[in-house]
């Protein structure tokens, strides 16, 4: 087994654009550092119809409100500030923002327990001895030489599909057959019931595949698959 | 304090839908004498998350996740109103969860409406000071009634996974 870059084609050329934009860094930064709540606020914000920030504001009291501490208070209004950049972007590019977004939180908060032998990559491919390989590269990559991880990130739990779930149970299986110990997962930045719900009724074999919902981001840097 | 109120007139905020000839909660206004205790504030909510559920559920191919979704949050939403639902709740409470109820209200889009199916539940309960998911639970009949503790915002619960969601790190 062995990781490859993906080809890059039309879609990624410009999908790399966006990744680049120092915006999608800025809010990845300050999610990586995120309470629950916050993250949530950016999950919301990212995706509403007001841009105006006083109306997040009266939606998340929690954040904002009298009860809400200075400190507190000013990291949110930063992610407030970094999601409505996004939502302004227009509904077409937003959604690429987001994704971007979610895959870069990811790499982060894999990267701050990552060994100096395990790097974090993006857009990867896994080769495995007599299996075609998957068109579809993966989000991001941990590559251990022991204990390699492969992700999936979606934005929404309606990105969890069949086609998702039966590409990283391939890749887990294909690396069992090699004797390696290919630990996958999908991280998506929604709710866990919501993500839940989709797996349910998902016939695809995700015994083996790892959830990573909104609730549990932290999870990434604490602590191996 | 500003305090999000209901606005029955679909006119008041440009491009926002009526479903089934209700009114639309589309707007944030003041002094319109809306209800702050917890069954009225948490029915509002209630009936706003269906009618955004008619608008996602106009995405065939995604029928099955809107009806398990509904299924699902529908009543932890009503969960909230707890044990009291008389009580009044604060002025910031309700204007938060008035205010997100105008924010779904404008929502044209049915795909995005489903992707509202599944955060409008958690901004209530983060609002009021619950758990979208514990207080469905407990409406299941897995966790017993709930409590007015569950919801009572100014005592947080360190024991609950759901402080961190209130702010806590």
């Amino acid at each position: 087994m062995r990781f490859q870059d993906a080809a890059k084609d039309a879609r990624a050329v410009v999908y790399a654009g966006i990744q680049a934009d120092p915006l999608v860094a800025r809010a990845a930064t300050l999610l990586e550092r995120a309470t629950t709540a916050e993250r949530l606020l950016a999950r919301a914000a990212m995706n509403g119809e007001r841009t105006d920030p006083e109306t997040w504001r009266r939606i998340f009291p929690t954040l904002f409100g009298e009860g809400a501490t200075e400190g507190l208070r000013g990291h949110a209004e930063q992610i407030l500030v970094a999601s409505l950049e996004v939502a302004e972007r227009g509904e077409a590019a937003r959604s690429q923002y987001r994704g971007a977004i979610v895959e870069e939180l990811t790499a982060r908060l894999l990267a701050s327990r990552a060994g100096p032998a395990e790097p974090v990559k993006r857009e990867r491919r896994v080769l495995f001895d007599g299996v075609r390989a998957e068109i579809h590269p993966y989000d991001v990559t941990l590559e251990s030489a022991a204990r390699p991880e492969v992700y999936d990130c979606k934005w929404g739990a309606r990105g969890i599909n069949a086609d998702v779930l039966n590409q990283l149970d391939d890749a887990r299986a294909h690396g069992a057959d090699e004797d390696v110990d290919l630990r996958v997962a999908i991280v998506v930045f929604d709710a866990r019931r919501s993500c839940d719900l989709r797996l349910d009724r998902s016939t695809a074999n995700h015994d083996h595949t790892r959830l990573v919902a909104l609730e549990a981001l932290d999870e990434l840097k604490e602590a191996r698959l | 304090m500003s305090e999000a109120v209901l606005s029955p007139d679909p006119r008041s905020v440009g491009g926002g839908r009526a479903i089934a000839g209700r009114p639309r909660y589309a707007s944030t206004v003041s002094d319109s004498g809306a209800s702050n205790s917890a069954a009225d504030t948490v029915a509002r909510a209630a009936e706003a998350y269906e009618d955004l559920a008619g608008l996602a559920e106009t995405v065939e191919d995604e029928w099955q996740y809107v009806t398990d979704l509904v299924d699902a949050y529908l009543p932890s939403i009503r969960a909230l109103a707890g044990a009291d639902p008389g009580r009044a709740l604060s002025g910031e409470a309700v204007a938060a969860v008035d205010e997100a109820i105008a924010e779904i209200a404008l929502i044209t889009d049915p795909h995005k409406a489903i992707d509202w199916l599944s955060t409008f539940p958690h901004l209530v309960g983060l609002a009021l000071g619950g758990d979208v998911d514990r207080t469905s639970r407990a409406t299941d009949g897995a966790g017993g009634e709930p409590d007015a503790a569950d919801f009572d915002t100014t005592e947080p619960d360190d024991d609950s996974p759901f402080r961190m969601l209130r702010g806590g790190r």
